[in-house]
């Protein structure tokens, strides 16, 4: 799959940590000892307010090397330098330190069902004071829920702050999502297959949304997607991971759905 | 697309050669037949153990009709002591439950897999907890009647280790059965391990920690209603002056007495159950 690379836009080996907000390089990851590897050697780079495809077929392992960029799972070697930082060697307070500049979306939307929309949104203020001011909305101080509801705002949904997140549709979920990633002030906003669990017309919607937190608030944006229109509209560099290697690192308008639906072959 | 049939055809030629229908239940294996076996021995060796004995019933028979007539009227002279008796019975039911899941919380985050801080201390904790459980409560009334000496509170310390042993089992397997996506969000967001707990964890297990104490209030009335046999307080105690003085009426108006508390708390646990889970959904 080689020749699906483009070596003149190879950003992560050209470019250097320094300038970049997140740099890789040589990642591998397997879960059992001394068995295949999910992915090994992996190098990219992803630089402020870009917006970034990951694709690969089920298994190719996006949503490990997501995790892995994060150390939400360890990586087996290879090193993550965060804005300028090492993450690597980081543990506890100073590694949530980094992990509070990351917004990070499921697809699964992993908002607490039980509680309203604006408690969930606060949480999204944990990463910068933690405690039971941040619990639920009712113990928040005034700033703290007024900038909620500025999150909820952007995202179209300030009228169901007092609605319990199990009464949402999906869409709606995500969005709510989205806002509590808002909440963090992140630097970059990791999604892992953020439309994946709704129908096209939301999950049209949500990358919408995403488009315009890029353009209008800067974000960097960094998501994975099985949907190749979606990385080819809204994603200004593609990375493709085939056979455990990343084979791709292209930016996208030098790409055709045709060029990357191989990536599914 | 004759072509498209064909290949159609051979695939479906080759997934009937290569597979066939399973059977619809497995044979069982000698192991199997052998522990069988085993167990109907055993069982009728514990019938025998066990002093079953239809002979013994029907001679008995004429006993249990006599004492069922004297229980008939049940007496009413000494319904005053005999109703604060089982109030105290309640008290103690009910200052016995909510110490014990109010300690059974912590214990719960220190033995679920998913809280607690290390592996050494869950096993600890389980371990507690299992032997708080294991222990009948007539054995702890026992030993808390020949430490504490006779009366209610002695009954309050036996149930409030025995609601440990119960909801702190099950107020940590509610917690591991959370949906860890949540829990993970905010990890990844930098969230401390107690934000975890009480912003995920407690909220998704709530409604098992409802139900479970709600349980857990049922059965330490039932309980503490025995308890008093041993010493620790309640009508227990006074049930038994009753048999043992051969008042069966009066044994009989306490047993009523006992029927309307604990069928009150059930109704009343049964509604408050669908009340707040209700709501829930």
């Amino acid at each position: 799959m080689s020749n699906y690379a483009d070596p003149s836009s190879l950003a992560s080996a050209s470019v250097s940590a320094a300038s970049s907000l997140l740099q890789v390089s040589g990642l591998s990851k397997s879960f059992d000892n001394n068995s295949t590897p999910i992915f090994s050697d992996v190098n990219f780079s992803i630089f402020a307010s870009q917006s970034v495809a990951l694709i690969g077929s089920n298994g190719a392992g996006k949503s490990t090397l997501l995790r892995c960029c994060l150390r939400l799972i360890e990586p087996d070697s290879g090193s993550i330098v965060f804005d300028g930082e090492a993450i690597d060697k980081k543990s506890g307070r100073s590694l949530s330190k980094v992990r509070n500049k990351v917004g990070f979306v499921f697809q699964k939307h992993c908002l607490v069902p039980r509680l309203s929309v604006l408690s969930n949104v606060i949480h999204g203020n944990l990463a910068y004071c933690q405690g039971p001011r941040n619990w639920l909305h009712g113990f928040a101080r005034q700033e703290v829920r007024e900038r909620a509801m500025d999150c909820l705002a952007q995202v179209g949904l300030a009228h169901l702050a007092t609605k319990r997140c199990d009464q949402l549709s999906g869409g709606q979920s995500q969005r709510v999502a989205i806002a509590r990633a808002l909440m963090q002030q992140p630097t970059i906003l990791f999604a892992d297959e953020p439309t994946a669990s709704l129908d096209p017309q939301s999950g049209q919607e949500i990358m919408e949304l995403f488009e315009r937190l890029v353009k209008d608030n800067g974000l960097t944006l960094f998501f994975v997607s099985h949907n190749i229109e979606h990385a080819l509209k809204y994603a200004d560099r593609v990375l493709g991971l085939q056979e455990r290697r990343l084979s791709l690192d292209s930016v996208t308008h030098t790409q055709s759905l045709q060029s990357l639906r191989a990536f599914y072959g | 697309m004759d072509k498209l049939n064909n290949e159609f055809t051979k695939d479906a030629d080759m997934t009937k050669a290569t597979f066939e229908t399973p059977l619809r239940f497995e044979r069982p294996s000698i192991i199997s037949h052998v522990l069988f076996a085993l167990f109907v021995l055993f069982f009728l060796w514990s019938t025998a153990n066990a002093g079953l004995s239809i002979s013994e019933l029907l001679s008995g028979f004429p006993n249990m009709a006599t004492i069922a007539g004297e229980m008939v009227p049940p007496a009413t002279d000494r319904v005053w002591p005999m109703a604060n008796a089982i109030l105290v019975t309640f008290q103690m039911a009910l200052v016995g439950t909510v110490i014990g899941i109010a300690v059974s919380i912590p214990i719960a985050i220190l033995s679920a897999r998913n809280t607690s801080p290390h592996p050494i201390v869950r096993h600890i904790t389980r371990s507690v907890v299992s032997f708080f459980r294991t222990v009948p409560d007539l054995a702890w009334a026992l030993f808390f009647v020949a430490s504490v000496g006779l009366g209610p509170f002695a009954g309050t310390l036996t149930i409030i280790v025995d609601t440990i042993g119960f909801c702190a089992r099950f107020f940590a397997e509610s917690m591991e059965e959370v949906d860890p996506g949540p829990s993970e969000a905010l990890a990844s967001i930098g969230a401390s391990p107690m934000d975890r707990i009480a912003v995920v964890l407690m909220p998704g297990a709530m409604p098992s920690f409802i139900n479970i104490s709600l349980f857990s209030l049922e059965k330490a009335v039932r309980s503490s209603v025995v308890l008093g046999l041993v010493g620790a307080g309640g009508i227990g105690a006074e049930l038994a002056v009753s048999m043992e003085m051969f008042r069966y009426d009066q044994a009989a108006m306490i047993v009523l007495m006992i029927f309307i508390l604990v069928f009150a708390v059930e109704q009343f646990s049964s509604s408050t159950r669908n009340r707040l889970l209700g709501q829930s959904k």
